[in-house]
């Protein structure tokens, strides 16, 4: 483990260079206000001379740039220091690691049992979970009752960034109104979630490269936020992918880097959904490829349990866990729709017979 | 931020305003609540289906109703058409409707006679003299005046078309419905390259989901059928790819059991999936248990709103 100041860094550039190993948001661009110093018409005359992403400025020659751009060297080398010190990743031994996560990582119960068991008793703050499946199977229903729950019990505001349009705030009051009767607890509830409406993907990185870089506390008017929930990352991105199309890879890439650091940096547990595609075999797997496939740290898909007899469909639906690091695969889990905060065995069959009769 | 600051030379005031509606700012669940509550819903002129789609066709999102040949697709997205523009005394939209036909179904007449069976019914349920007042505009030139017919010849057209949609709505702010009969027919016929297909039609959802939440409007597409083959049985599944059921919020199914006509919800965010009955009369689309004669209609349930 070595230890080195800001001011060794700045004395050589190749010194630098060596550092670019540990700068963890390579790509990022230049901006306004980032800090101090870096104001307008630097920007502009930064970007005149092709220098646009802090890589850019912290490996390039100072004294190169500053007779380019016509601005001091000193003013260069402060930027350079402030900036190498915001993005240098700085090793971590284990065991402060460990006593760290212990502290900071907080378990988001789910509010439906059978997601829990799977889920190692919920979401976990720091990660981001994925939801897959077809169409109708549930995905906006669970997410719904993840953002119930997290604002009714749990009292804490909710970041949800609905791209499909499914957002029933009508649907949500139903399902606060099932579990409290209090008006007021349920305005409140409502209150606490707060819905970013994007429809394609330059805007969906935008907004959650706003969020990250501290817009969370000011989109939740001062709420603490425990959970970001996009619904659904796959209806921007896949229109994307494929073809001769080369942004489709970045925007989902920078998207994916947004939700991380914003969920470790500020103690949240993401969401996101995504579709499935048929893959070989018949078998259904989730959508948008394998570079996607390693982002969430647990997947789970859902799928609508056919149960022949009934004639109309029915609200159950089984999810199975498809990759997690804390339990084992393939385990399934079943749970009905309507009654999402109660376990499968106390909505016995009276409760179906009900629904079929009226 | 420091991205508007650097856009506001630019774009001046006016973009301004249009990059921060882009990007979305946020709204809190309740404030959708409200903007529910006032955008409402328009009514099919089937109690059964309107009360199991809690109101009617909801505003603001994307609709999709998928059927067999001749199980009335068609007579229902006319029958919206006409209903979209019942007068806002008697709890209607007041809206205007563009109308995408890409199959060539939109027959003149026929919207005609749901138009004049519209008219009939509401003028002898009008009570007090804001609604007779209503009545003296609301009859079938106007409804035929107030359909915006668009006719495409291919998926190029199509698309063409909804790229200059938000231009046309900002000069008519009165659209409340768009119509697109049917997506799957230019999509089907001249495609045969199926990931771009995918990707011209999910890019082609997000349009029109950005569309509906954007102007306000309910937006309504027709898709065909098409046979999947699981487990050596065959089954009538909506045809353009599993990944095209994600592109509507809602989905009804109009299939046919037996001799019956029947209506099924298959995907909704806040509706419970149901199956109701419906039959297509010649003054459209109509309960089953509808009394044949048309002195007594069974007036549907529309809340009175409150101007």
């Amino acid at each position: 483990m070595f230890a080195c100041t800001a001011s060794d860094k700045a004395t050589s550039g190749s010194f630098a260079l060596g550092f670019l190993k540990l700068i963890s948001a390579t790509m990022v661009p230049l901006q306004e206000g980032m800090c101090p110093g870096l104001d307008g018409d630097l920007l502009r005359s930064l970007l005149a001379a092709d220098i646009r992403t802090v890589e850019d400025l912290v490996s390039s020659d100072l004294e190169d740039v500053s007779r380019k751009c016509s601005v001091s060297y000193k003013a260069l080398f402060s930027i350079r220091r402030v900036l190498l010190a915001q993005h240098t990743a700085f090793p971590v031994s284990g065991a402060d690691l460990y006593e760290e996560l212990l502290s900071s990582t907080a378990i988001i119960s789910t509010g439906n049992p059978s997601l829990d068991k799977l889920l190692d008793s919920g979401l976990y703050t720091g990660e981001i979970t994925e939801l897959s499946g077809g169409p109708g199977s549930g995905k906006s229903q669970v997410c719904f009752g993840v953002a119930v729950h997290v604002s009714l019990q749990l009292k804490q505001s909710v970041i949800y960034v609905d791209t499909t349009g499914g957002l029933t705030a009508s649907r949500l009051l139903e399902m606060l109104q099932s579990e409290t009767s209090d008006g007021d607890e349920q305005m409140e509830a409502l209150q606490r979630i707060h819905v970013f409406r994007l429809f394609d993907a330059y805007s969906l990185r935008d907004c959650l490269s706003a969020l990250r870089r501290g817009g969370l506390l000011q989109a939740s008017g001062g709420g603490s936020v425990k959970a970001v929930i996009v619904d659904s990352v796959s209806a921007v991105i896949s229109p994307l992918l494929g073809g001769k199309q080369n942004e489709g890879m970045s925007l989902m890439i920078q998207a994916a880097v947004a939700l991380k650091t914003m969920a470790k940096d500020f103690s949240v547990a993401v969401l996101v959904t995504n579709h499935v595609t048929r893959g070989g075999g018949g078998g259904v797997q989730p959508g948008l490829g394998a570079s996607w496939s390693h982002i969430p740290r647990t997947r789970i898909l859902l799928e609508r349990v056919d149960r022949a007899p009934s004639g109309c469909s029915s609200t159950l639906r089984s999810a199975t866990l498809i990759k997690s690091s804390r339990q084992p695969c393939h385990i399934k889990e079943e749970f009905d729709l309507q009654r999402q905060s109660r376990s499968v065995r106390s909505s016995s069959g009276k409760r179906k017979r009900d629904e079929a009769d009226s | 931020s420091a991205i508007i600051s650097l856009h506001r030379n630019k774009l001046g005031e006016r973009g301004l305003h249009l990059l921060q509606r882009q990007r979305g700012e946020a709204v809190t669940a309740l404030e959708l609540l409200q903007r529910e509550k006032e955008c409402g819903s328009i009514t099919t002129f089937s109690s059964q289906l309107d009360r199991a789609l809690k109101g009617g066709l909801p505003v603001g999102k994307v609709t999709e109703i998928c059927g067999a040949p001749g199980v009335g697709k068609t007579q229902l997205c006319l029958q919206l058409s006409v209903d979209v523009q019942v007068p806002l005394s008697f709890g209607g939209l007041e809206g205007q409707v563009i109308f995408m036909d890409t199959e060539g179904s939109f027959v003149l007449q026929r919207v005609g006679d749901v138009a004049a069976a519209v008219v009939r019914h509401f003028s002898l349920v009008a009570e007090d003299g804001e609604q007779k007042d209503a009545m003296q505009t609301f009859d079938m030139e106007s409804i035929l005046s107030n359909i915006f017919l668009v006719r495409c010849h291919d998926y190029v057209e199509l698309l063409a078309e909804l790229h200059l949609l938000p231009d046309f709505l900002r000069d008519q702010p009165r659209v409340r419905l768009l119509v697109i009969d049917s997506v799957a027919f230019p999509f089907r016929q001249q495609l045969d390259d199926l990931s771009l297909r995918t990707r011209l039609l999910q890019g082609l959802a997000q349009q029109l989901v950005s569309i509906a939440t954007r102007h306000n409007i309910a937006v309504v597409i027709t898709n065909q059928m098409t046979t999947r083959l699981q487990d050596s049985q065959s089954h009538l599944v909506p045809a353009l790819g599993e990944i095209w059921g994600h592109a509507s919020t809602t989905r009804i199914l109009l299939q046919w059991e037996g001799s019956r006509q029947v209506a099924a919800i298959v995907k909704s965010p806040c509706c419970m999936d149901t199956a109701v009955q419906y039959h297509i009369t010649s003054e459209g689309f109509r309960d089953v248990n509808q009394p044949e004669n048309s002195d007594q209609p069974e007036i549907p349930l529309t809340e009175r709103r409150s101007l």
